[in-house]
C-alpha cells in the first residue's frame, strides 16, 4: 500500500517538474513581452497568472523556497508597479525565472537549494521604490489578535423598524454574531460568503461592517435576520469551515414599532424595482454561451494529451516501415500472379485485399509519422530569451522576428538541433551583429535584428538564421584558414569565396580561448556541423559583406517515408522525392540544344538547363537512345529537367539512412528496399543539381 | 493522509466533482484528495470555456474551480454556470493573493472558497458543509454529519 503511494507520489512530482518547466518558459515569454509593454496589464495579468499557479503547486508539493519567492514576486506584480518600474519590473521577473530555474533544478535532482535572497531584495526594492505596496500586503500585516469587545446589535432606526415589521408578520428574528477565524486570511471574501449565507437563510435585516470595504480588518461581523428557520438552523448555516470560527445567535422577541405599514409599502416599492432591474441584462447575456460552445470543444481536445516514450513510437515506426516493405513485395507477387494467371477471379480479390490493406497501412503510417513531428515553435520560443540575454550581455539592442513556427520537425531531430542552432543565434548577435554606432555610421538602423526562419522544401527541412549584420569577409576566413593550417596557401587560393566561407565549420578554426569578430567564444562552428552531419544534414553559411550572414541548416526527414519516383539511368534505379516532381515529359535528343556551354530544353515558354545523371562519375549512359524522359523537378525557386532514360513508377519508399562511411557524399539522402528486394537509392535533388552544374560541360560534348 | 469519512450524496452515491485548474498538477493533486473523500471525478478542465462545457456533460455535484486560467477566468465560468444552473455548487480555489476575484466569484454564486496550497482536512469540512447546502439555497436539507454543538 505504502509503496503504491510512492508511486503515485513519483508519478506527481515528475507532473509538477513538467508543468513547472512549461509554466516557466510561458513566464519567460510573457517576462520578454512584458519588457516590450511594460504598462500592458493583459501580459502583465499573463505573467502573474503563471507565477501564481507555479506558487499553488510547488506550494502542494511541499518546495518551500519556490513557492515564497512565487509569492513575492506576485506581491510586486501589480499594474502600478509595472507603470512606475517600467523595464525593472520585467528584469526582475526575469530574474527571478532563473532562480525559479536554478530552484527547480535543485528539487528535482534533491541537492541544496540555492539561496534566493539576491532576486528576493530586487523584488522588494521594486516595492519600496513605490509608496504604495499592494494592498493585500497590508491585510496580511493587518491581522492581529481579535479584540476581545462584544457584539452590540447597535441598529440604526430605520433597521429597528425593519425588525419590528419582520416581527409583525411574524417572522423569527435572529441576532447574529459571528466571529471570523483568525487564521481566514481574506476578510473581505469571508465576509462576502458570510453574506452570501446569510442572504440564503433569510432577510437580511441590518449588517454590520456594511459592506466589504470596511471588512479588511474586522474580526467580528453583526447581523440581523429574518427568517423562518430555528435557531440551531441558523447557527449551522453559519458555522462556515474555515471562515467561521464561533457563531452567538440570539432570537428577538420583540420591539415596539408604530410605523410598520409605512415600512412595507417601502420595502414593496423597493422589491418591484430591483425585478424590472434584472430583466434588461439577463435577456441579452442568453445569445453569449451558445457562440463559444465550438471553441469549448476544441479546448476539451487540447485537455487530452497524452506524453509517451518516444522509443515507443520509434518501435511502432520501424514496425510500420516493415509493412510498407511488405506490402510492395505482396504487391509484386500479386502482380506476378495477374500476369501468369490474368483470367483468373482470384487476381481481382487479391488485388481488392491489396488495396484496401494500402489504404489503412497509408493511414496508419500518417498517424504515425504524425505522431513524431512537432512544430518548430517549441524549439523557437526558447530564443527570444537567449537574444535578449545575449544582446544586453554585449549592450546592443538586436530584435528578434521568428517565421516558419508551425514547420513539422521530428521531435528527435528537434532536439538535437537545439544546441547548435542556440549556438549560431549567440553567434549572430555576439559577432554578428555590430555594436548600434557601427551599424548606423554603415547606414543602418541601430536596431539589429536576427531572423530566426524554418521551411519544408522537398524532403528536407530547412531552419535559417539570418542576421543583418556586418557579414564575414571572406578574405579573413581565407587568411585565418592558412594561419591556422588548416590548407596551404595554393589550396586556399583555388577554393572560391563561397567554398573559403564554409571553411569555418572546419575542425580547428575557432578555438576556445579566442575571441575574434568571425567566430565564437567556447565551441567552434565545427561543433554544429558535427550535429548536423549526425542528423545527415548540412549546414552552409552565405554572407554578403556590409549586409548580413545567413546560416542554413538543411535536414532530411530521416525517419520518414516518403512517395517517390523510380527510374533507370544507366540500367541502374534510382529515385526522386514526388513532392520535387513538377512534371515528366518526353524529348529527341535534338531538341535539347546548347546555350552558354550549358545544355538547356525549350519546355513550352521556359527555358530549363537540362541535368544528366550519366554525368556523374559512375554511370554511364547506356547508348544513345533517341527519345528519353525528363523529369521536371522544382529546387527552391529554380527548375531544371532531369534526363533519364526510362519510368519506372511510382512508390512509396523507407528511407533507411545510410551509415555515414557509405553514403556517397551528399549526393544521396539514403536508400530503400523494393519490394523485389532491390535496392534503390534516393537521390538529393539539391546537392545532384548544384554537383552537375558546376561541373563543366567539356565532358560530355568529349 | 489522513482517513476521512466517505462524504457521500443524499441517496447515498458518491459525490462527483469537477475540478478546474489549468496546472494539471493542481488538478491531480485535488483529485486525490477528493478520492481519499471518497468521491468520484466526473470531469476535469483546464480553462473556463471547458469546465463550462464539462459541467453541461457530466452535471457534477461540485465544482472545485481555479481563478486564474487562460481562455476565461473562473469568475466568468462561475457567472455563466451559475446563470444556467442556479443550483450549482461551486467552490473557488485559489490563494491569498485573489481576494477580489473570490469576492466577485462570491457574488456571482460560488458557494465557498479554499486557500491554496489546499489542505485537506479543510477542504473535507468545507465540502461537508456546502453539500450540507447550508451555503444559501432556499432550501436546506438536513446535514448527516452534523454534531457541532449549539450554543
Amino acid at each position: 500500500m505504502s509503496r503504491k503511494k510512492d508511486e503515485r507520489g513519483d508519478e506527481l512530482r515528475n507532473l509538477f517538474f513538467e508543468s513547472a518547466y512549461e509554466l516557466l518558459q510561458s513566464l519567460n515569454e510573457s517576462g520578454l513581452a512584458l519588457e516590450a509593454n511594460p504598462a500592458d496589464e493583459e501580459i502583465l495579468r499573463s505573467v502573474r497568472r503563471a507565477v501564481h499557479t507555479l506558487k499553488g503547486d510547488s506550494a502542494a508539493c511541499g518546495y518551500q523556497s519556490l513557492s515564497e519567492l512565487a509569492h513575492e514576486l506576485e506581491d510586486v506584480l501589480s499594474p502600478s508597479v509595472g507603470q512606475r518600474e517600467g523595464g525593472r519590473l520585467a528584469e526582475v521577473v526575469l530574474s527571478v525565472a532563473d532562480t525559479f530555474e536554478l530552484l527547480l533544478g535543485a528539487y528535482k535532482k534533491n541537492a541544496d537549494i540555492p539561496s534566493t535572497d539576491a532576486v528576493r531584495k530586487q523584488i522588494r526594492e521594486l516595492l519600496e521604490s513605490g509608496e504604495g505596496a499592494e494592498p493585500k500586503t497590508a491585510v496580511r500585516a493587518g491581522a492581529p489578535a481579535g479584540s476581545g469587545c462584544e457584539a452590540q446589535f447597535a441598529w440604526t432606526e430605520y433597521e429597528q423598524l425593519m425588525v419590528a415589521e419582520a416581527l409583525h408578520r411574524g417572522e423569527m428574528v435572529y441576532n447574529i454574531a459571528l466571529r471570523i477565524d483568525p487564521q481566514s486570511a481574506m476578510r473581505a471574501a469571508a465576509f462576502q460568503l458570510v453574506r452570501n449565507v446569510l442572504h440564503g437563510a433569510g432577510t437580511l435585516i441590518a449588517l454590520r461592517p456594511e459592506d466589504n470595504a470596511g471588512a479588511a480588518n474586522v474580526d467580528l461581523i453583526e447581523a440581523s435576520l429574518s427568517c423562518t428557520e430555528t435557531a440551531e438552523g441558523v447557527v449551522r448555516r453559519c458555522k462556515i469551515p474555515s471562515i467561521v470560527k464561533d457563531v452567538q445567535v440570539v432570537r428577538v422577541k420583540a420591539i415596539e414599532s408604530p410605523e410598520h405599514e409605512m415600512i412595507g409599502d417601502i420595502l414593496e416599492a423597493q422589491a418591484a424595482a430591483a425585478a424590472r432591474a434584472a430583466e434588461g441584462p439577463s435577456a441579452a447575456a442568453i445569445a453569449a454561451p451558445a457562440v463559444q460552445e465550438k471553441n469549448a470543444v476544441a479546448t476539451a481536445v487540447a485537455e487530452s494529451m497524452l506524453r509517451v516514450e518516444a522509443s515507443r513510437i520509434d518501435s511502432v515506426m520501424n514496425l510500420v516501415g516493415e509493412l510498407i516493405i511488405g506490402k510492395s513485395m505482396l504487391h509484386r507477387a500479386i502482380m506476378e500472379f495477374g500476369q501468369k494467371y490474368s483470367r483468373d477471379p482470384l487476381h481481382g480479390k487479391l488485388s481488392d485485399a491489396l488495396s484496401f490493406q494500402s489504404r489503412i497501412l497509408e493511414e496508419l503510417q500518417k498517424s504515425v509519422v504524425k505522431i513524431r513531428m512537432v512544430p518548430v515553435e517549441q524549439l523557437f520560443r526558447r530564443f527570444p530569451r537567449v537574444v535578449r540575454d545575449v544582446a544586453k550581455q554585449c549592450k546592443k539592442d538586436v530584435a528578434l522576428e521568428l517565421s516558419g513556427e508551425s514547420t513539422d520537425l521530428d521531435k528527435g531531430v528537434l532536439d538535437t538541433l537545439g544546441e547548435p542552432l542556440a549556438h549560431l543565434v549567440r553567434n549572430a548577435v555576439d559577432h554578428g551583429i555590430e555594436p548600434a554606432e557601427a551599424r548606423i555610421a554603415a547606414g543602418k538602423p541601430a536596431r539589429g535584428t536576427l531572423y530566426l526562419n524554418a521551411y519544408h522544401q522537398g524532403t528536407q527541412v530547412v531552419v535559417e538564421v539570418r542576421d543583418d549584420g556586418g557579414g564575414i569577409q571572406a578574405e579573413k576566413v581565407r587568411a585565418k584558414v592558412v594561419a591556422r593550417g588548416i590548407l596551404s596557401q595554393q589550396e586556399a587560393d583555388k577554393l572560391n569565396d563561397r567554398e573559403v566561407l564554409n571553411m569555418i565549420f572546419a575542425p580547428g578554426f575557432s578555438t576556445a580561448a579566442e575571441v575574434t569578430e568571425i567566430s565564437g567564444r567556447g565551441v567552434g562552428l565545427d561543433i554544429v556541423r558535427t550535429v548536423l552531419e549526425r542528423l545527415k544534414g548540412t549546414v552552409e553559411v552565405s554572407s554578403q559583406p556590409g549586409k548580413g550572414t545567413t546560416f542554413q541548416l538543411r535536414m532530411p526527414l530521416t525517419l520518414a517515408s516518403i512517395q517517390t519516383l523510380l527510374f533507370h539511368v544507366g540500367g541502374r534505379m534510382y529515385a526522386v522525392p514526388l513532392s520535387a516532381v513538377l512534371e515528366i515529359t518526353r524529348v529527341t535528343e535534338p531538341e535539347i540544344r546548347r546555350v552558354d556551354q550549358k545544355e538547356v530544353l525549350q519546355l513550352r515558354d521556359r527555358v530549363l538547363p537540362v541535368v544528366r545523371l550519366s554525368r556523374l562519375n559512375r554511370i554511364h549512359a547506356v547508348g544513345k537512345s533517341k527519345r528519353s524522359f525528363v523529369i521536371v523537378i522544382g529546387v527552391a525557386e529554380k527548375k531544371f529537367g532531369l534526363l533519364v532514360d526510362s519510368l519506372a513508377g511510382e512508390e512509396e519508399l523507407v528511407i533507411k539512412a545510410l551509415p555515414a562511411d557509405l553514403a556517397c557524399g551528399d549526393l544521396v539522402t539514403g536508400a530503400s528496399v523494393l519490394g523485389d528486394g532491390s535496392v534503390v537509392l534516393i537521390l538529393n535533388v539539391n546537392a545532384v543539381v548544384s554537383r552537375l552544374s558546376r561541373t563543366p560541360l567539356m565532358e560530355a560534348s568529349a | 493522509m489522513a482517513q476521512f469519512a466517505a462524504l457521500l450524496r443524499k441517496d447515498n452515491q458518491p459525490v462527483r466533482y469537477l475540478v478546474v485548474d489549468d496546472s494539471v498538477f493542481a488538478r491531480k493533486n485535488i483529485i486525490k484528495m477528493i478520492e481519499t473523500f471518497g468521491g468520484e471525478v466526473a470531469g476535469e478542465a483546464g480553462d473556463g470555456l471547458t469546465a463550462i462545457a464539462e459541467f453541461n456533460r457530466a452535471l457534477p455535484d461540485i465544482v472545485l474551480m481555479d481563478i486564474t486560467m487562460p481562455q476565461m477566468e473562473g469568475i466568468e465560468a462561475v457567472e455563466r454556470i451559475i446563470r444556467q444552473h442556479p443550483q450549482a455548487r461551486i467552490i473557488m480555489v485559489s490563494s491569498v493573493g485573489y481576494q477580489e476575484n473570490i469576492l466577485a466569484a462570491l457574488q456571482k454564486g460560488a458557494k465557498h472558497f479554499v486557500q491554496k496550497p489546499v489542505k485537506p482536512e479543510g477542504l473535507y469540512e468545507i465540502l461537508r458543509y456546502v453539500l450540507s447546502d447550508e451555503a444559501g439555497s432556499s432550501q436546506p436539507l438536513p446535514v448527516s454529519a452534523g454534531k457541532d454543538d449549539v450554543q
